[in-house]
């Protein structure tokens, strides 16, 4: 290196004192020290302006740094892309006829990350703000005095230790530290931290989670010692291109990688340039954009993940679905789900926002914008239902190992639940804990089930108090949870209150009376799924019964997906929550949680009502199903398909079948989904 | 001319630029330039000037120019121009020419074209001053250096 070369010159080198500027002085070895750093800083200056070209040349000599300088903008841009690492530093001036200062400075930044300063004879606070704000590390106001440049090399050592620094905090936000991180952020994050914030946490590390696992696997975690890519001109211009093909907003790193389709290129290169394309685009507009914002750094990381994340959800929901039935179906299905992991990434966020999109643009609340953006991709993606469900369960077997440190947060999360919603809450626990004794009999009872549902049905046309009453005295027994989702609501107060969230998050996303009705039975059946299941289990039947609504509303899969993620205890909140919850991925939830509160209290009033229109119309479809879901419950996966097929049969489920499909009829087998769909 | 001496020619230039420096012409910036004359670049500081003065010229030329056009006066190349001008001017130390720059800048900057003429004219007549004061300066400065020149080979001999 040049500081070799020139370590012989004394130190007075960078003094005005009259010596050889321009080599190293060969002589004096006396004073000489050996590694002088700054001495040899190799520095391009760029300035139109020949006097101040000369000068600075000069100048800069007289601190004994090697000086290359360049009166055009473009000239100095292609010197510094042809000789790339060798400069550490770059003057530019801000007015430059070929090229704006600033430009260069933008191209500097992006591909080649050296300090810039910017030079100017106007020091308004105008331009150095715009300077700071595209990125330059100092702003020196013309004339240039000597003592000025003598400091110089402070930028480049410091750049290089926030590039360090840089790497592994952009590495946390992006990918790399959620794997440091991990639980522990996921516990304050969520209690603490704005939605926003919790938001991009746990976006960006359900993304991280479900994108990079199967590809990044042989990553290693310690990213600081990663070795840095560079972006060579040609790398930026592909990087450039991909993104406007996919469009800036929809522009997703492993996208982006797949269209660059470099060998060596990691996800995160892309992601990292990625971000810092953003915030240049950003820069450029000069107008932080409010949402853009969050995902500025990682737009479209974020929105993938979000929608990978409602997704996974949904496969845990399909799974808790299945798993509502019988947790050896559970089994079967993640065994099925795991011969195709990958996929389950990409496909079944698609699908979700198809579903979404389809039956639900009201219920964007949370999710909206994933919702809006991924709307195209969903469309793209075929809507097989069993498709979607065999790609929930492989996210549910994701869930499980990406989301492990997160159940412990669960808590944490329920715990705000409460806080917000907390008699629906509570209410829920005394509920589950009814479904919970009710599950030891369910089998038992599921006959009697059956009667009841008939029962319910019948029910629904009377007054809603009576159903309600009929309901309670029958989810005592068993039907409860079923059954009594829509009577609930009417009147039992622990039964009530179950469906009553449920009614709410459905209330909430989808704002349709249909749906509710719907949402209803699918708590309902989530509940008799739960009891069925244990701990776990709960958790997944939680999901399965959100499953239905989620087939009815995206809304409602999200929170499932919620669900599963956390404890059964935080699962039956989270059911509270779904409404909420599309937003969420369990991370996020406590932000959420709050609002879902809300959302659930209004929607309880709503949902009465909502329920008593579900009751009160008669299920003639439902009852039919009613016995054949009971079965499915029993059956598992193979219920799923079933019921599809029944549901099909039946002339008034044709509409069901388009929007929901699949999940939806499984789900369905409860009566309220159908008096729903007779809606 | 020899008989003035190396020592008379130097504090004839002491003195134009104390001078210059009292009128505000110059500022210590021309210093700073004389202080990076050493032997790697014996002749820097007549460069730089010299390139100061054909830059300057072009500058004042465009300027004009672009203002002559009183209609389609183009105040945001104006702006560029005095820009370049008001870094070039402040490298050299060149205090009062920059100072009208900034008038003149301030003018183009609310299109005001009588400003920008009369910011012209000043400027113009502020550059023409420097000139004939740094040509002025280097004369001596040449004097100066025949004059050693001179005289050192005289002493060897």
């Amino acid at each position: 290196m040049d500081a070799l070369q020139r370590a012989v010159q004394p130190p007075g080198a960078a003094g005005y004192g009259p010596h050889a500027s321009g080599r190293g002085g060969g002589g004096g070895g006396d004073l000489a020290v050996p590694d002088q750093f700054p001495v040899g800083l190799r520095v391009l200056v760029v300035d139109d302006d020949l006097i101040c070209l000369k000068v600075l040349e000069q100048m800069l000599r007289r601190c004994a740094y090697n000086v290359t300088t360049c009166a055009q903008a473009t000239v100095a841009l292609n010197l510094l892309r042809e000789k790339k690492g060798c400069f550490d530093i770059v003057l530019s001036d801000v007015h430059m006829p070929d090229m704006d200062g600033y430009k260069l400075l933008e191209h500097v930044g992006l591909e080649m990350d050296l300090p810039v300063i910017m030079m100017s004879g106007d020091g308004s606070t105008n331009a150095v703000m715009r300077g700071i704000r595209h990125g330059a590390c100092d702003y020196l106001i013309k004339p240039i005095r000597p003592e000025e440049l003598q400091n110089i090399w402070q930028h480049v050592v410091r750049k290089k230790w926030n590039g360090n620094k840089e790497i592994e905090h952009s590495g946390s936000l992006e990918d790399n530290d959620r794997y440091k991180r991990g639980s522990d952020d996921a516990d304050g994050s969520a209690v603490n931290e704005g939605g926003e914030g919790l938001l991009k946490n746990q976006k960006k590390r359900s993304i991280a989670k479900e994108e990079d696992e199967p590809e990044l696997d042989s990553d290693d975690p310690t990213t600081s010692k990663k070795p840095r890519v560079v972006w060579s001109v040609e790398l930026h211009q592909q990087f450039v291109s991909a993104v406007n093909q996919l469009g800036i907003d929809k522009a997703v790193p492993k996208r982006i990688l797949e269209l660059m389709n470099v060998p060596g290129l990691t996800r995160e290169n892309v992601a990292s340039h990625l971000q810092k394309f953003r915030l240049y685009l950003k820069r450029l507009s000069g107008v932080a954009q409010q949402q853009g914002g969050i995902s500025s750094s990682f737009c479209g990381t974020v929105e993938s993940n979000i929608k990978l994340g409602p997704l996974g959800r949904y496969d845990i929901q399909a799974l808790a679905a299945s798993g509502q039935i019988s947790p050896q179906a559970l089994a079967a299905l993640q065994s099925e789900l795991l011969g195709r992991p990958t996929s389950n990434l990409v496909l079944p966020s698609f699908d979700q926002p198809t579903l979404l999109q389809a039956s639900l643009q009201g219920s964007k609340c949370l999710p909206v914008e994933h919702g809006v953006a991924f709307g195209q991709p969903l469309i793209k993606c075929p809507s097989n239902v069993s498709k979607q469900y065999q790609q929930s369960i492989l996210s549910s077997q994701d869930a499980p190992s990406g989301f492990g440190p997160w159940q412990a947060t669960s808590l944490s999360t329920v715990g705000n639940n409460n806080i917000v919603a907390g008699s629906n809450i509570q209410s829920n626990n005394t509920l589950m804990d009814i479904f919970q004794r009710q599950q030891q009999y369910q089998q038992k009872q599921q006959l009697q089930q059956q009667q009841q549902q008939q029962q319910q049905q019948q029910l629904p046309q009377q007054p809603l108090l009576e159903p309600s009453r009929l309901i309670n005295v029958q989810p005592s027994c068993l039907v409860v949870p079923h059954s009594s989702a829509g009577f609930q609501a009417a009147g039992s107060p622990t039964s009530v209150n179950q469906s009553s969230t449920y009614n709410r998050s459905a209330v909430i996303d989808y704002s349709l009376p249909s749906y509710q009705g719907n949402t209803a039975l699918n708590t309902g059946l989530a509940s008799d799924k739960d009891l069925k299941t244990s701990g776990v289990l709960g958790g997944y039947s939680v999901q399965g019964s959100i499953s239905p609504t989620l087939s009815s509303s995206s809304a409602n899969a999200d929170s499932s997906n919620c669900c599963p993620l956390r404890n059964p205890s935080a699962k039956y909140n989270i059911i509270g929550q779904a409404p909420g919850v599309v937003s969420d991925f369990s991370n996020i939830q406590g932000s959420y949680d709050a609002k879902s509160g809300e959302a659930i209290d209004q929607g309880l009033l709503k949902n009465l009502g909502f329920v008593s229109k579900g009751l009160s119309t008669p299920s003639l479809f439902t009852v039919d199903e009613f016995g054949p879901p009971l079965k499915q419950i029993y059956s598992g996966k193979v219920h799923l398909e079933s019921s599809a097929g029944r549901v099909k049969q039946e002339p008034s489920f044709d509409f069901v079948d388009a929007k929901v499909s699949i999940p939806v009829l499984e789900q369905l087998s409860s009566n309220d989904l159908m008096s729903v769909f007779t809606e | 001319m020899l008989g003035w001496g190396v020592d008379f020619l130097r504090a004839e230039m002491n003195r134009l630029l104390a001078l210059l420096f009292h009128q505000g012409v110059l500022d210590e910036q021309f210093l700073q330039l004389q202080q990076l004359q050493d032997e790697s670049s014996p002749n820097f500081v007549s460069e730089v000037i010299t390139i100061y003065f054909s830059e300057s010229e072009k500058l004042l030329r465009n300027l004009r120019m672009l203002l002559m056009d009183r209609e389609l006066s183009d105040y945001k190349k104006m702006e560029i121009h005095l820009n370049q001008m008001m870094g070039s001017s402040s490298s050299i130390g060149a205090k009062r020419v920059r100072n009208v720059c900034v008038a003149f800048r301030a003018a183009s900057e609310q299109s005001n074209h009588a400003g920008c003429l009369r910011a012209l004219e000043l400027l113009e007549h502020e550059y023409c001053y420097l000139k004939n004061k740094l040509h002025e300066l280097f004369q001596i400065e040449q004097q100066r250096a025949l004059a050693s020149g001179v005289r050192y080979p005289a002493q060897h001999d």
